[in-house]
C-alpha cells in the first residue's frame, strides 16, 4: 500500500485550491500579519506525513495557534478531505494515542503534554482521508469544466431564479408554479416576492448585452479560462489518472488505527519499514528506531520525549532547554544510550521528513553510503568536526534568518534542516562530556542537517539536491 | 417521443354494465380513465389502439363490482431531454414563454431566446428582433429543444430553448 502518490495528489490539489484560502473569523480585520494565506496549504502537507494526529500536537508542531488550526482543519473538514475525530479522554487514553504514534514510522512526535494531565479533556485528531479526497478532487475538477464549457455553449444551462427576500431558489423547471396572473414575473411561493433571475456568469456580463462583440469578447474569455484550466491543472489530473487505480491508504476510525497501530507497529507502512530494516541491519546495527520490532523493548516512552525534542527544537533557546529537560528524564545509567539514540532518532526523523517529499529509494541509498563511507574517515572527521563546527554555528544563525522567510513555502524541510542543527549542537556538547567515539554517527547528521540551505559544506552532495530538487520542483509547479 | 406500448390495467365495472354491452363498456370506461393522463414513466398516454386482452374478471365481496385485467395498446408521448419538438406559444411575459406540445408544458427562459431577441411588453406581449423581421408571441408557432425535464408521478414540465441552429419561429400567426 503505497502512500506516497496520494500524498501528492493532496499536495497538488493543496496548491492547486488552498492556496489563496483565507480562514478567518469575519469579525476580524484583514490586516496584514493577519493575513494566513497559504497555511492551508501547509497544514495538509504536513497532514501528509501524518496519519492520525491530535490537532494540539500539530498545532505545536506548525508553530500554530491551535485556534487557526482548528479553524484550517474544519475548512477541510467541511471540504471532505479531512476526518476528524473528538472524544474525551483521560491521561491514560492520550496515552493509547501516544503508543500509537510511537509505534508508527511516519509520524515524528511528540505526545508529551497531554500524558502528564490527569483531567478529562475533550481531545480532537484528524487524519486525511485518502479516498475521499481522490473522488473530491475529482468532483471538483468536474464541476469546473462542466460549468465553463456550460457557460461557453450556453445553452444546456437551466436557468436560476432566487427570492431576494428569503433566499429561497428555484430553477427554470419551476417555472410553471411561479407564473404570477398579475404580472409578467415570477413569484415567489413563500413570499411572493419578485424573483430575480441568477446570474453566476462567470465573466460578468458586459452592458451591451446584444452586441455581438461583447458576446465575442466573453466567449474568448471563457475559452481562454478553460484552456488555461486544462494546463494548470495538468498535474494534478495527471497525478489523478495515476492513482486512480491504486488501493487507497486506509486508516480507518482513530480507534481502530490506534489498535492497529499499537499492535503492530510497523504494519502500517511495510514497505519503508523493510528497507529500514535492511538499512538498520548494514549501517546502524542495532540503532534503535521506533518502528522497529528490537526496539519495542525500550518502550515508547522515551522515544516520544527525545522526537519531541528534535521537533521542538527549532529555535536555539528553545531547544537547548527542552534538550535538557529531555535529558533529566533519563536514568543516568541511560545516558549514554540515550545520547546516541537521540542522535540516531534525530537523524531517521529527518530522514523521513525528507523522503516523505520525494520518491523513498534514492534518499535512503545515499544514507547507506554515508554511513559506510563514515566508518573508515572517522578519525579524520573527527578532528575535522571539531574545528569545523565553530564555524558552522556561526553560519546557521546567518542561515537562520534566511531560512525562516522560506518557512512559507516548505515547513518540512525546512523545520527539519533548523532543527538538526541546533540540536546537533547540544547534542555535541553533551556527547564530548561523556563519549567521543560518537561522533561519527553525530557528524553524519551534521551534514544532512546543514544541508537544504547551504550544501557546499558537506560532502554528501546527493541528498543535498533531491532535497532541494524536490522543494523547487514544488515551488515551480505553483507558478506553472 | 410517441411510442406504442401495451399496458394494463384493474378495471373495476359497475354491475349495471353486466351484459351483452359489457365489452364496450369495459373498453369505453377504459379510454375515458386513460387517455390523457400522465405518468411519470411512460408519459401522456395519447390514445388507445386497442385491447390485447381482458382478464377473468373478479366479483368484489359487498359491491358485486367486478375488477378485470386489460391489457391494452396504446400510444403515449414522453419528452425527452435533447429532442426537438414543435409547440405553440401559450404565454409570453419578461422571463421568457411558455409553450405547449401537445399535453406537454415548455418554458424557454429568456436567456435561452437568442440574444437579439427582445422583449417588447404591451397588450399583445412578444419577443422580436431588433429589425422587427421575428416576432414570438401567443400563438405562433415555434421550433425548440428540450434541454431539461421534470418528471413527477404525475406530471411532466420541460424546459427548452430556442437558442440553437434551426430553432426558432416556424410560423407566425400575424403573418399568415
Amino acid at each position: 500500500m503505497s502512500i506516497e502518490p496520494f500524498n501528492r495528489l493532496v499536495k497538488l490539489a493543496a496548491r492547486a485550491f488552498y492556496d489563496d484560502v483565507t480562514t478567518k473569523g469575519d469579525n476580524q480585520p484583514k490586516t496584514g500579519r493577519g493575513d494566513n494565506r497559504g497555511i492551508a496549504v501547509v497544514v495538509l502537507d504536513a497532514l501528509t506525513r501524518r496519519q492520525w494526529v491530535r490537532e494540539e500536537d500539530l498545532a505545536k508542531e506548525l508553530k500554530l495557534h491551535s485556534k487557526q488550526l482548528r479553524r484550517t482543519l474544519r475548512l477541510f473538514e467541511e471540504e471532505k478531505l479531512v476526518t476528524r475525530d473528538h472524544r474525551r479522554e483521560t491521561a491514560k487514553g492520550a496515552k493509547i494515542y501516544s503508543a500509537a504514534v510511537a509505534a508508527t514510522v511516519d509520524v515524528q512526535h511528540g505526545g508529551k503534554e497531554g500524558e502528564e494531565k490527569i483531567k478529562l479533556h475533550t481531545h480532537s485528531y484528524c487524519c486525511l482521508d485518502y479516498a475521499q479526497i481522490y473522488d473530491v478532487v475529482r468532483y471538483r475538477l468536474h464541476r469546473m469544466k462542466k460549468k465553463l464549457k456550460d457557460e461557453l455553449e450556453d445553452k444546456n444551462t437551466v436557468q436560476e431564479y432566487v427570492c431576494p427576500n428569503c433566499g429561497k431558489r428555484y430553477n427554470a423547471l419551476d417555472a410553471l408554479r411561479l407564473v404570477s396572473l398579475e404580472d409578467e414575473y415570477f413569484h415567489c411561493e413563500r413570499c411572493n416576492g419578485e424573483l430575480v433571475a441568477e446570474s453566476d456568469k462567470l465573466v460578468a456580463q458586459d452592458v451591451g448585452d446584444g452586441d455581438d462583440n461583447a458576446r465575442r469578447r466573453r466567449r474568448e474569455k471563457l475559452k481562454d479560462m478553460l484552456q488555461k484550466m486544462e494546463v494548470q491543472l495538468k498535474p494534478l489530473m495527471e497525478q489523478l489518472s495515476r492513482v486512480k487505480d491504486l488501493p487507497v491508504p486506509e486508516f480507518g476510525s482513530l480507534q481502530a488505527w490506534e489498535a492497529r497501530a499499537s499492535a503492530a507497529g510497523r504494519a502500517i507502512n511495510g514497505d519503508s519499514g523493510s528497507n529500514d530494516l535492511s538499512r538498520s541491519s548494514q549501517g546502524y546495527g542495532g540503532t534503535p528506531m521506533p518502528f522497529l520490532g528490537e526496539t519495542k523493548l525500550l518502550g515508547p516512552a522515551w522515544q516520544v520525549e527525545v522526537a519531541f525534542s528534535g521537533l521542538d527544537g527549532k529555535e536555539e533557546d528553545a531547544k537547548s532547554e527542552s534538550a535538557g529537560t529531555s535529558l533529566k528524564v533519563l536514568p543516568p545509567w541511560m545516558i549514554k544510550q540515550g545520547m546516541n539514540l537521540t542522535k540516531e532518532q534525530r537523524g531517521e526523523v529527518k530522514q523521513e521528513s525528507k523522503t516523505d517529499g520525494t520518491s523513498a529509494q534514492p534518499d535512503f541509498s545515499d544514507d547507506k553510503k554515508s554511513t559506510i563511507g563514515t566508518d573508515d574517515k572517522k578519525n579524520l572527521q573527527d578532528e575535522y568536526l571539531k574545528a569545523y563546527y565553530a564555524a558552522l554555528y556561526k553560519k546557521q544563525q546567518e542561515l537562520e534568518e534566511a531560512a525562516k522567510k522560506q518557512e512559507e513555502l516548505s515547513d518540512i524541510p525546512l523545520s527539519s534542516s533548523h532543527s538538526d542543527p541546533s540540536k546537533r549542537q547540544v547534542g555535541m556538547k553533551v556527547k564530548r562530556d561523556d563519549d567521543e567515539g560518537d561522533d561519527d554517527i553525530d557528524w553524519e547528521e551534521a551534514p544532512l542537517a546543514g544541508n537544504t540551505t547551504e550544501s557546499y559544506k558537506v560532502n554528501d552532495l546527493n541528498v543535498e539536491a533531491e532535497a532541494s530538487g524536490d522543494d523547487e520542483d514544488d515551488v515551480d509547479w505553483e507558478e506553472g | 417521443m410517441f411510442f406504442h406500448i401495451v399496458l394494463e390495467r384493474n378495471m373495476q365495472l359497475h354491475p349495471r354494465h353486466f351484459g351483452r354491452n359489457l365489452r364496450e363498456n369495459l373498453v369505453s370506461k377504459l379510454m375515458k380513465d386513460v387517455e390523457g393522463t400522465c405518468s411519470g414513466r411512460h408519459g401522456f398516454v395519447v390514445a388507445i389502439t386497442g385491447i390485447e386482452n381482458v382478464g377473468k374478471g373478479l366479483i368484489r365481496d359487498g359491491t358485486g363490482f367486478v375488477t378485470f385485467p386489460v391489457k391494452y395498446q396504446c400510444v403515449v408521448f414522453r419528452p425527452f431531454k435533447g429532442e426537438v419538438l414543435e409547440a405553440v406559444v401559450t404565454m409570453v411575459n419578461k422571463m421568457g414563454f411558455f409553450a405547449e406540445a401537445g399535453p406537454v408544458q415548455i418554458f424557454v427562459s429568456n436567456h435561452l431566446i437568442p440574444d437579439d431577441m427582445e422583449f417588447q411588453s404591451g397588450d399583445m406581449p412578444n419577443y422580436t428582433t431588433s429589425d422587427g423581421s421575428v416576432k414570438i408571441q401567443k400563438d405562433s408557432e415555434v421550433r425548440l429543444k428540450i434541454i431539461g425535464t421534470r418528471v413527477d408521478a404525475t406530471e411532466i414540465f420541460c424546459i427548452g430553448t430556442i437558442k440553437d441552429d434551426f430553432l426558432g419561429v416556424i410560423n407566425d400567426p400575424t403573418t399568415a
